[in-house]
């Protein structure tokens, strides 16, 4: 494969974003990510298994998260629950995408587009 | 119990993902789905979207892993049987396309042979759509229907109703949302411009009229119901042509005869009222484009101007020339919207028996009343490129099924290493209908390269024809025929495939291979399906050609050649005929001119009108008067039409209006109505009127063809033009040298003697000769197209099987050349084969011929449906063609090397 360039992923879907967000401060099954994210947006992102998922087949393939072998606590969850964290390149690829955004917002702002503007 | 049912429903909804999906991630999912919080609706709101997400899912894994498996490396291991199936299709459309690469002779060969046979298809489909399918200009045209007079008694079925009987079918019906009228002629109508004077083209129409079309203008407004008022509609093409589109035209008074009348707004584009068809026989032009629509009322100045009231005031009720178009109401059956107009129309009959004894009356829906009259030469175009289509398909067939053979190993091969029956099936459908649909997307360029050349070519009365487009139903047409080209094409090779014997075929390593003698029969039906369309189609094309050349060799009973013709209308109530001898006398004079003559009636492809006949030795009841066809003669007309005068003598400038009336009548009205007496000084009475002068018969002249070439002469008499000169003649004007010539000096003379009378329509002779056959002409272009085609298909098929049959048959041919057969016996026997082929063909294409020969029964003329000629010269040609395609392969087994065709072993 070539050289990795974490640009050639941009954007992210907000889906995917989302997701890349959640796994951001730790490793988390499924279920906790669609808790994580309902709660973060309060509700503006509404995520369902249908749509985390195909996203979560997407980020595999990619190679920008990865399923853990084992549950962090095997005592406390049951067997089924697989969890995922951001690999490296996974958290390059959301870093260039949260500094994508930012330079978007930024405009959006010297625009007044977006309050609080600094211009 | 709950539960059940929601995990059964989202194992269902699971079930939209590609299983792979459903194995790697289905227990997290459910795990979440069973832990969210949700309400019944919440429940299958999600569930709705989990199987739309599963869709959406299946769609992305189906494109990756049938193009691009490799490129991306895919979670979850595809395993499964979908896997299976786009994997294999992707081989299957790779090995095509590789062997498609390899052999660029076949595969150009094949895919233009198919192009051409979809794309003409589609082409003629779209023209059968844009005439036949699409919705007339109006709002739900389904519903629209025109309703005419029906006279059975004198075999005419659809004639323009009177005014008055108009009024009481619009008052009387039941099962109509509305009746509306118009004009069912053209009136050609003088503008008064600053250049001078112009002629347009208007009908007159119940200012209801469009609100039940439905069609608002494009600009302005339609006529508002009992509008009565000076007020003029434009049709777009006039707008476009006369007043380049000018965007602030409503407001803007135009002069008509005088008068001022406002434009009240223009109409749309595609808008088109009333159709050729929906006009009735009689009217003052042949030009049927309109470009103006007037109101007219049933009472007042402009009614009486154009003699819809009587003179004591009566709307008129013997006077047929009212179109009428009605509106279904929702549900009403035709037969019963027939049924309600007939009881009108017998009501009628009872009340007023004077006029309207014999006027039954028909309903006719208007897209048949507008296409109607195409619908059987369409269909026989259809029927033709049906053919075709079968044929080039038949012919591919025969191309892959040639391929089979050498390909006989490698599927061999494939079925010894474990690929089953329907594996090897569907590999080879595959390649067949990605040869078509290559085909069909080449067709398409085809369809458009065809459509533009038909529509061009296309006879202008042809009706519609410029409505022809491409639309949604034409590329479904041309994808379905598409799809069903590539079945037929594959299916044969397929079938005779898929049933290899790996053993026998992997055997027998060079000899012809078994089950090739089952193939060659196979191949040879196909070649007599092949040379029996060909007949099938030549003989359609023989019988039209036939018809054609009749047609042509029709005497229209004048002399079409060196004759110029035009119309002119006269508008100032000056003495017409100081200015008719004036006129006459100086056109004479135009240098090359020969005569020069007019009539109210012009034949070919203008109108007629006719009269009812009282005969002063035979009375009859009003009700039972025959009609007879009746037009004005002006000054020369019969010497420059050149209309020899039988007997007596033809009008001179001696029956002048004072003088006692006369009239000279054809050899049919002679013959009719004077069978065993002398017709010269007869007397006749021209309508129904019991009182008034006698008119003299003076003369009679040959008969003429009127209504067109192919039209039997009707009874037909003449009156003079010095007894009650008409105001828009149509002048002939017979010329020495070429007609066409004198156009120039003509109108240069006319604008001298007055310029404010705009000559109109002016053609030859020969120019209204060769439009009268024009649409019997495309035709038969188009089916001897096919003709040549088909032909030409059955060569390629014959010599294609007889090719095959010699080297199958080479190491036969070189034992008996070894054991001293004569190169002529070889050539006699495989000639001989063909010429079986070929007569098998003959014999079933004859009994396909004969249905076809029924289907072209109305395009027929001068010959029978089984025309001798034809059906003995077109099998003959087949056999011929068969013989001769056998040659080459035949001349070649005759060189085969005994030595060489024995050692192939």
């Amino acid at each position: 494969m070539d050289k990795f360039r974490p640009e050639s992923f941009l954007p992210l879907t907000p889906v995917a974003f989302e997701i890349m967000l959640a796994l951001a401060d730790g490793e988390r099954h499924g279920y906790s990510i669609l808790q994580e994210v309902q709660s973060r947006t309060t509700g503006a992102v509404s995520l369902h298994a249908g749509t985390l998922y195909r996203a979560l087949a997407r980020l595999l393939e990619t190679e920008l998260i990865e399923e853990l072998s084992e549950a962090p606590d095997p005592k406390n969850d049951d067997e089924r629950r697989r969890y995922y964290r951001l690999t490296t390149r996974g958290i390059a690829v959301a870093k260039s995408e949260a500094a994508r955004l930012e330079g978007q917002v930024s405009a959006a702002r010297s625009r007044r587009l977006l309050k609080g503007a600094r211009v | 119990m709950r539960r059940t049912l929601v995990s059964f429903l989202f194992s269902a909804a699971m079930l939209a993902y590609p299983r792979a999906f459903r194995k790697r991630f289905g227990g997290e999912m459910y795990d979440d789905f069973r832990r969210s919080p949700l309400g019944t609706v919440g429940m299958l709101r999600t569930l709705g979207a989990l199987a739309i997400n599963g869709l959406a899912e299946r769609r992305t894994a189906a494109v990756r892993w049938a193009w691009f498996s490799n490129a991306t490396p895919h979670l979850y291991e595809p395993t499964g049987r979908h896997h299976m199936s786009f994997d294999a299709l992707r081989a299957d459309v790779r090995h095509t396309i590789r062997l498609a690469v390899k052999t660029p002779v076949f595969t150009t060969l094949t895919i233009l042979t198919l192009a051409l046979g979809i794309g003409a298809t589609s082409a003629i489909f779209a023209v059968i759509n844009g005439v036949m399918l699409r919705a007339l200009p109006y709002r739900d045209d389904a519903r629209l229907v025109n309703v005419w007079s029906n006279n059975t008694a004198e075999s005419r079925p659809r004639n323009p109703l009177s005014p008055a009987n108009f009024l009481d079918f619009q008052k009387m019906n039941t099962t109509l949302d509305g009746l509306e009228g118009y004009f069912a002629m053209v009136t050609p109508t003088q503008l008064e411009a600053d250049s001078g004077a112009e002629i347009v083209f208007s009908v007159f129409v119940t200012s209801n009229l469009f609100n039940m079309l439905g069609r608002p203008a494009a600009l302005g407004r339609t006529f508002v119901a009992g509008e009565e008022a000076q007020v003029v509609l434009l049709s777009d093409g006039y707008w476009r042509r006369r007043f380049g589109a000018d965007p602030a035209i409503v407001g803007k008074t135009l002069t008509l005869y005088g008068t001022s009348y406002q434009v009240i707004g223009v109409m749309p584009r595609d808008f088109v009222f009333p159709y050729p068809g929906m006009l009735g026989p009689s009217g003052f032009t042949r030009v049927t484009s309109i470009d103006m629509w007037l109101p007219i009322a049933f009472s007042g100045p402009v009614a009486a101007a154009n003699r819809m009231l009587t003179s004591t005031g009566q709307v008129v009720r013997s006077a047929h020339w009212w179109g009428a178009i009605g509106r279904v109401k929702p549900g009403a059956p035709l037969q019963q919207v027939d049924a309600d107009m007939k009881r009108i129309a017998a009501q009628l009959e009872q009340a007023y028996p004077d006029t309207n004894k014999g006027w039954s009356a028909t309903v006719v829906p208007s897209i048949d009343q507008s296409v109607g009259s195409i619908r059987p030469a369409l269909m026989i175009l259809l029927v033709g490129i049906a053919f075709v289509l079968i044929m080039a398909s038949v012919n591919v067939a025969n191309l892959l099924l040639a391929r089979s053979v050498a390909r006989e190993k490698e599927l061999a091969t494939r079925v010894a290493l474990g690929a089953g029956r329907s594996r090897i099936a569907r590999q080879l459908l595959t390649e067949s209908l990605l040869l078509s649909v290559t085909a069909g997307i080449a067709g398409l360029l085809v369809m458009w390269l065809t459509l533009t050349t038909l529509i061009a070519v296309a006879p202008a009365d042809i009706p519609r024809i410029d409505e022809v487009t491409i639309d949604w139903r034409v590329l479904l047409a041309a994808a379905l025929t598409t799809i069903l080209t590539g079945l037929f094409v594959g299916v044969l090779p397929a079938v005779s495939l898929a049933t290899v014997n790996p053993q026998a075929s992997l055997q027998d390593a060079s000899r012809a291979s078994v089950g090739s003698g089952r193939r060659r029969r196979v191949r040879a039906a196909l070649v007599i399906a092949e040379v029996a369309l060909a007949v099938a189609i030549t003989t359609g094309a023989g019988l039209l050609l036939r018809s054609f050349v009749s047609v042509t060799n029709v005497n229209p009973g004048f002399d079409t050649h060196g004759v110029l013709t035009w119309q002119m209308n006269l508008t100032s109530n000056a003495d017409r005929l100081a200015f008719y001898r004036d006129f006459f006398a100086r056109m004479e004079a135009l240098p090359g001119v020969v005569a020069v003559g007019g009539t109210t009636r012009v034949p070919l492809g203008s109108t007629s009108v006719s009269t009812s006949l009282q005969r002063e030795s035979h009375p009859l009841a009003a009700a039972e008067l025959p009609e007879v066809q009746f037009r004005r003669a002006m000054h020369n007309y019969f010497q420059a039409m050149g209309i020899p005068i039988r007997r007596g003598r033809g009008f001179g400038p001696t029956d002048i209006s004072t003088a006692p009336p006369v009239a000279i009548i054809n050899e049919t009205m002679a013959s009719k109505f004077f069978r065993n007496e002398d017709p010269i000084g007869q007397h006749i009475r021209i309508g129904s009127t019991p009182t008034g002068p006698w008119t003299t018969i003076v003369g009679v002249i040959g008969d003429v063809r009127h209504g067109g070439l192919e039209e039997e002469p009707q009874p037909e008499m003449y009156i003079n033009y010095l007894q009650g000169p008409p105001v828009s003649p149509f002048i002939v004007m017979r010329t020495a040298g070429d007609p066409a010539m004198l156009a120039e000096p003509v109108r240069a003379e006319m604008r001298r003697i007055d310029k404010n009378i705009p000559l109109y329509d002016m053609r030859t002779m020969s120019s209204l000769r060769s439009d009268a056959i024009s649409t019997r002409r495309f035709v038969l272009l188009i089916v001897a197209a096919f003709g040549v085609l088909a032909l030409g298909l059955a060569a390629i098929g014959v010599y294609g099987v007889m090719s095959l049959i010699v080297s199958e048959r080479t190491r036969e041919i070189g034992v008996r050349l070894a054991l001293g057969a004569k190169p002529s016996q070889l050539l006699v026997m495989i000639v001989g084969q063909a010429a079986t082929l070929g007569a098998s063909g003959v014999a079933i294409g004859l009994l396909v011929a004969l249905p076809t020969a029924l289907l072209l029964h109305g395009q027929l003329y001068g010959i029978q449906s089984i025309d001798p000629a034809t059906f003995v010269s077109v099998p003959a040609a087949l056999l011929l063609i068969s013989a001769l395609a056998a040659l080459v392969p035949a001349h070649k087994a005759t060189r085969i090397d005994p030595v060489e065709a024995l050692r192939l072993d």
